[in-house]
């Protein structure tokens, strides 16, 4: 449930930042590259004008027969909490159901006809905000808890993740574009970091500063140091409920969680930053692989 | 097309949109077809949707006497004010001469005074001048540079050249406007904004922090933005440039200088500034060597200046080259200092420490506009052909008093650009304010600027404090 509703938020995020740069740039190839990495749309479509944009954007949200669109993930968000119903706040249920209710009205499509995309998306970022805050204040701290949360945290890193992957090719490259400092705001915007990004490195673009921030700034809760040592004291927690047999769920994630806090963006240079990356989704592999053996896996 | 059609032009001013026969001009083509297509309901719309827009982000400013409240939202038109890639190339040019040439002069001004010693500008209009900071007699201030951040302000006359009204030297507010109006207009036309390439201004804040930080020696200087506090008219404009560079909104009380060195108040103690740049007047700046009363500066401030420790920007001292009676002598600083011709003209302008031109001044009264020297944002000024009989008596005994601290001008024409006014188009009289940014890698001007209008039907006075709005400017490329 909180992969879907994290994966959806980041969608809505990146769409809202693209249209924006779309805005400015006329840029509508970029859409692309979306619709690839988060819609699996491999075959290059023309995307020439803003109702191109449109288009696509109309596609990314409503469209029903792509499993990775955002009604999609939506339903999927709201048959699982139907499915844990005993388990989450009856609050945290009610925000989901509503959301669901409203994207999947016919109104609310024509409402996406007549509006600015972007006012749009704002409306609906709302419900991600409503839901975020619902589940902090009503949610009881217990297995449930701390499972939505590893949920929300494997999911940002992997977004992470894709976000490094496909990006540092091109930033390599366009490091002198004139149009960088469009380009990173951007990005960072995306991610939700731009104002973060400024106040600690100013107005300075540059590859390092970014790949710092978005693996071992600890201050940014969508780097993956923030995300993983969020997700080792929740796995701590699990471990003080339910005292699994093996400790090495708890072994593994803090072992992942101090090789972050001992790394620095000159050792992560040193071993390079697509081995740095490829280590942390093995290990992430394996974290995910343990959470499964020790708490769903059914041994007869 | 019924809205263009009933469009009806003020007489003896240049329109923006249309030539004196109503034909739609070349740059407005495009914009002129999205007209013909929409209806005055979905701009009235477009309309609602930009006023929300600004409700919503909090952008509005303070009108001082006004009892219905502090906060208000600066009007806006949704029709963008269009201007073509080559005019812009003269105006920036124009801007970047003037803004080289007014730096030279207050530098000059500060040391040898070689423009007053050869006569061209007469020393007692330096001397006399309120703007005139000894203070700065002889400082050395970093890449000699005192006019870091500009806007100035230009009309057009009834054939489409370009004037310069005034320059803002001290502190030019506006910029965060231009940057809002352009938020607007890029959501409520989309399609054509990068159909027409229209120059991009959101880098705006990035320049300016990096032609802030170019004027420090050190590798990561410590910038911060001083602000009079909420109460000021501008004080939305701070908190957005402050968010936006990344940097830290201080007021007074949160500075403090200690063995000339000035340091910022924060939860891990004090830490040293290195670059100010301040919103607030000169005369507020520092209560130990200006104002004593005033509680928005640093006291000892400008010691730390004078010490080379601390960067102020703009520099203190530097209204004495946006003064209204310095103004007239621009042309002659260009040719002095640069040994060029003003690309951009000043207004004829009249001083009334000259007999002829003050009796000329007097006898035309009704014909001209007349200002005080020192004025800004529209208050003390006279418009003669509007003015009553006992407004125009009492302004000449303030003349006769101090006649050095007044100016006029005549009756300006400015050029007029359509506005949505009550489902439809009138003509409203525009100016122009672009922004340009002086760092030591030189000056730039960001394509544009805030297009001030008076919204009053007949008006010419764009001041957002006397009922003025603004629009977004298109520097369209295509």
């Amino acid at each position: 449930m909180d992969r879907y509703m994290e994966r959806s938020y980041g969608l809505l995020n990146l769409i809202k930042t693209n249209y924006n740069s779309t805005l400015d740039t006329g840029d509508y190839q970029s859409w692309n590259g979306i619709l690839k990495s988060y819609m699996g749309i491999d075959k290059s479509i023309s995307n020439e004008n803003y109702q191109d944009s449109i288009s696509v954007i109309e596609y990314m949200i409503f469209n029903n027969s792509n499993p990775n669109t955002l009604i999609n993930m939506i339903t999927k968000a709201r048959e699982n909490a139907r499915s844990v119903q005993e388990h989450i706040s009856r609050e945290i249920w009610v925000a989901i159901n509503k959301y669901f209710l409203k994207i999947t009205d016919k109104k609310f499509y024509k409402y996406y006809k007549k509006n600015d995309p972007i006012d749009f998306i704002n409306e609906l970022t709302q419900f991600h905000h409503i839901y975020y805050s619902v589940a902090d204040i009503s949610q009881e701290r217990g297995n449930a808890f701390c499972f939505m949360n590893l949920g929300k945290y494997f999911e940002r890193i992997l977004q992470s993740i894709d976000f490094l992957n496909v990006k540092i090719d091109i930033l390599e490259s366009n490091e002198n574009n004139l149009n960088e400092s469009y380009f990173w705001k951007n990005l960072l915007i995306s991610i939700g970091g731009y104002q973060l990004y400024i106040k600690t490195y100013k107005s300075i673009f540059n590859v390092e500063n970014i790949i710092e921030m978005i693996t071992i700034n600890q201050f940014f809760p969508r780097s993956i140091k923030f995300s993983v040592d969020k997700l080792y004291s929740h796995i701590t927690r699990l471990n003080e409920f339910n005292k699994p047999e093996s400790n090495s769920l708890k072994f593994l994630t803090g072992k992942m969680k101090n090789e972050l806090t001992y790394s620095s963006i000159s050792s992560i240079k040193q071993d390079g930053l697509k081995n740095f990356v490829y280590k942390i989704q093995f290990d992430l592999n394996k974290i995910s692989n343990e959470i499964n053996n020790i708490y769903f896996y059914q041994n007869n | 097309m019924k809205l263009i059609q009933n469009y009806i032009q003020y007489p003896e001013m240049f329109d923006e949109m249309f030539d004196k026969k109503g034909i739609t001009r070349d740059i407005y083509k495009n914009f002129e077809k999205f007209l013909s297509k929409t209806s005055v309901k979905n701009l009235n719309s477009m309309k609602d949707f930009a006023q929300q827009f600004f409700m919503n982000q909090g952008v509005t400013f303070t009108v001082y006497d006004d009892d219905q409240g502090v906060e208000k939202i600066f009007p806006f038109d949704i029709i963008p004010r269009i201007i073509s890639y080559s005019d812009w190339k003269i105006i920036e040019s124009g801007i970047k001469q003037r803004i080289t040439a007014l730096n030279l002069f207050i530098r000059d001004i500060y040391h040898e005074q070689f423009i007053l010693n050869d006569n061209i500008i007469p020393a007692e209009l330096i001397i006399s001048n309120p703007n005139y900071l000894r203070e700065m007699r002889n400082i050395k201030v970093p890449n000699d540079i005192y006019t870091h951040i500009s806007g100035i302000d230009l009309i057009r006359n009834e054939e489409g050249k370009f004037f310069v009204l005034e320059d803002n030297l001290r502190t030019p507010s506006g910029v965060s406007y231009m940057l809002e109006n352009r938020e607007i207009t890029r959501r409520l036309f989309p399609e054509m904004i990068p159909r027409e390439k229209v120059q991009p201004i959101s880098d705006y804040p990035n320049l300016l922090y990096n032609k802030l930080k170019s004027l420090s020696n050190k590798k990561n200087p410590v910038v911060v933005m001083l602000t009079p506090g909420l109460y000021n008219s501008a004080y939305y404009e701070h908190t957005a440039l402050a968010r936006l560079m990344g940097v830290e909104l201080v007021e007074g009380s949160d500075l403090l200088v200690d063995n000339h060195y000035v340091f910022m108040k924060t939860a891990g103690g004090l830490k040293t500034v290195d670059i100010i740049y301040r919103r607030i007047d000169d005369d507020f700046l520092d209560p130990l060597n200006f104002k004593a009363e005033s509680v928005l500066g640093i006291a000892g401030i400008m010691d730390s200046y004078r010490q080379g420790n601390v960067i102020l920007v703009n520099s203190p001292g530097a209204g004495i080259a946006d003064d209204k009676a310095i103004y007239t002598y621009v042309p002659d600083m260009i040719s002095y200092y640069l040994n060029e011709k003003p690309i951009l003209d000043n207004i004829k302008t009249y001083k009334l420490t000259n007999k002829d031109e003050k009796d000329y001044v007097l006898k035309n009264i009704d014909k001209l506009v007349l200002k005080r020297t020192d004025g800004s944002g529209g208050y003390g000024m006279l418009m003669g052909k509007s003015a009553t009989k006992e407004e125009i008596n009492k302004y000449k005994l303030k003349i006769e008093k101090e006649p050095e601290m007044y100016i006029a001008q005549p009756t300006l024409n400015l050029s007029t650009s359509p506005c949505l006014i009550e489902n439809s188009l009138h003509p409203r009289c525009v100016d122009l304010r672009p922004f340009a940014l002086f760092g030591s890698d030189g000056i730039e001007v960001c394509p544009g600027g805030l297009s001030r209008v008076a919204l009053k039907k007949g008006s010419l006075i764009v001041n957002s404090s006397q009922g003025g709005g603004s629009k977004d400017t298109w520097i369209v490329k295509n």
